[in-house]
């Protein structure tokens, strides 16, 4: 089985898993038998190697020579940014709080004048004498109706300014007919 | 070996910023560049990474390396740069790319015979050419595995792929690389 191994070798498939890390148990095996395979492997891995190196050297000198210009900089930029982080962060607690507060607050006294205004209403009602509890009948509703727009109007001509009150004459005849005309 | 005072470790060596790009500036850098092509750019990426990783150093649970953690916060801020589209990859980033033929010339000479960083120079111009032509995952992962030398499983895990795709890329990024590098049997 060796010498059959051996004298296949390992294709270049084979060879490249192999080189990424993913060699197979028997090209390992193989690998360990035959010179002609690791030879093979080594020429592959050779420009990978000297990439590697090549990169390395490069970055290291570029490291040495050129120091980290900003970093302090930056160490102050990212302090800065997390005092004005701070800053911001309170500031929008601060106005979380009032913007929750106000509301709260508004809708707590709202409650309050509600309930006392509903608390009087309801007296203003109950104490009422002529609010009925209930119309028996549809006539009797009509002519309670009527009771309340005469005693509303009744009210209005109370209040309306008297033109004596306000030293005017007392209307002339024609002028009441004229006016009952119109009303008419 | 217990985890916590591993974890403890390695808490302690985030909070020591200056360190902590001391010791892994240069192959977060090399990352950063091979995958965008814009030195200048890298830089900067590279430390807005080193300032990410101070900021956020408490998040790091300690379930994979330090390299790794700073290499997954780099590959995201490179993310990040593509959907700003404030560059495009390789093509547009010419003025400040990265010129490794001179790359070479800083290879440790006592570690190398002439002839051998000539070689290796020229490979890696043709391995940094061949870059250009892979699409981004195969990029990433090429990068991770042949530069960063991740294992499949790490390379999975920061990509968010499963394996077999990152096989997958991996094989069709090494076939292209060697196509041009002018390796393949």
């Amino acid at each position: 089985m060796n010498d059959m191994m051996k004298n296949l070798h390992l294709s270049e498939t084979e060879l490249e898993s192999v080189l990424i890390g993913d060699a197979a148990p028997a090209s390992a095996a193989h690998l360990a038998d035959c010179g002609s395979c690791r030879t093979a492997l080594a020429e592959m891995e050779a420009p990978l190697a000297g990439f590697r190196a090549v990169t390395l050297a490069w970055s290291e000198r570029r490291s040495a020579t050129m120091p980290l210009r900003d970093l302090d900089a930056a160490r102050r930029r990212a302090a800065a940014g997390l005092r004005q982080r701070f800053a911001l962060s309170t500031g929008l607690a601060v106005a979380l709080v009032v913007g929750v507060a106000i509301p709260v607050l508004h809708r707590t006294a709202a409650t309050e004048t509600g309930t006392n205004h509903t608390a009087a209403t309801a007296e203003a009602v109950s104490a009422s004498p002529a609010s009925p509890a209930s119309p028996a009948s549809p006539d009797e509703q009509i002519s309670h109706d009527n009771l309340m727009l005469k005693a509303i109007d009744q009210e209005l001509d109370s209040r309306a300014e008297s033109p004596v009150s306000l030293g005017l004459q007392p209307a002339t005849r024609s002028h009441q007919s004229y006016a009952s005309e119109t009303q008419d | 070996m217990s985890q916590v005072p591993a974890a403890g470790r390695v808490a302690s060596e985030l909070d020591d910023i200056d360190a902590l790009v001391r010791t892994y500036r240069a192959r977060l850098l090399r990352f950063v560049a091979f995958s965008i092509g814009d030195a200048d750019l890298a830089e900067s990426i590279t430390q807005d990474c080193f300032l990410k990783a101070y900021n956020g150093r408490a998040s790091f649970r300690g379930d994979c390396s330090v390299n790794t953690w700073l290499t997954s916060i780099a590959m995201n801020l490179i993310r990040d740069q593509q959907r700003l589209q404030k560059f495009r990859f390789w093509r547009q980033a010419r003025a400040t790319a990265i010129d490794v033929t001179d790359a070479a010339s800083f290879l440790p000479s006592h570690e190398t015979s002439p002839e051998t960083r000539i070689l290796a120079k020229e490979k890696a111009r043709e391995v940094q050419a061949a870059l250009e032509h892979l699409s981004p995952n195969q990029r990433t992962v090429f990068l991770m595995r042949f530069i960063e030398e991740m294992d499949l499983s790490e390379i999975a895990a920061m990509t968010k792929m499963p394996i077999n795709t990152v096989k997958t890329h991996l094989h069709r990024a090494l076939k292209s690389v060697r196509a041009q590098v002018g390796g393949a049997r």
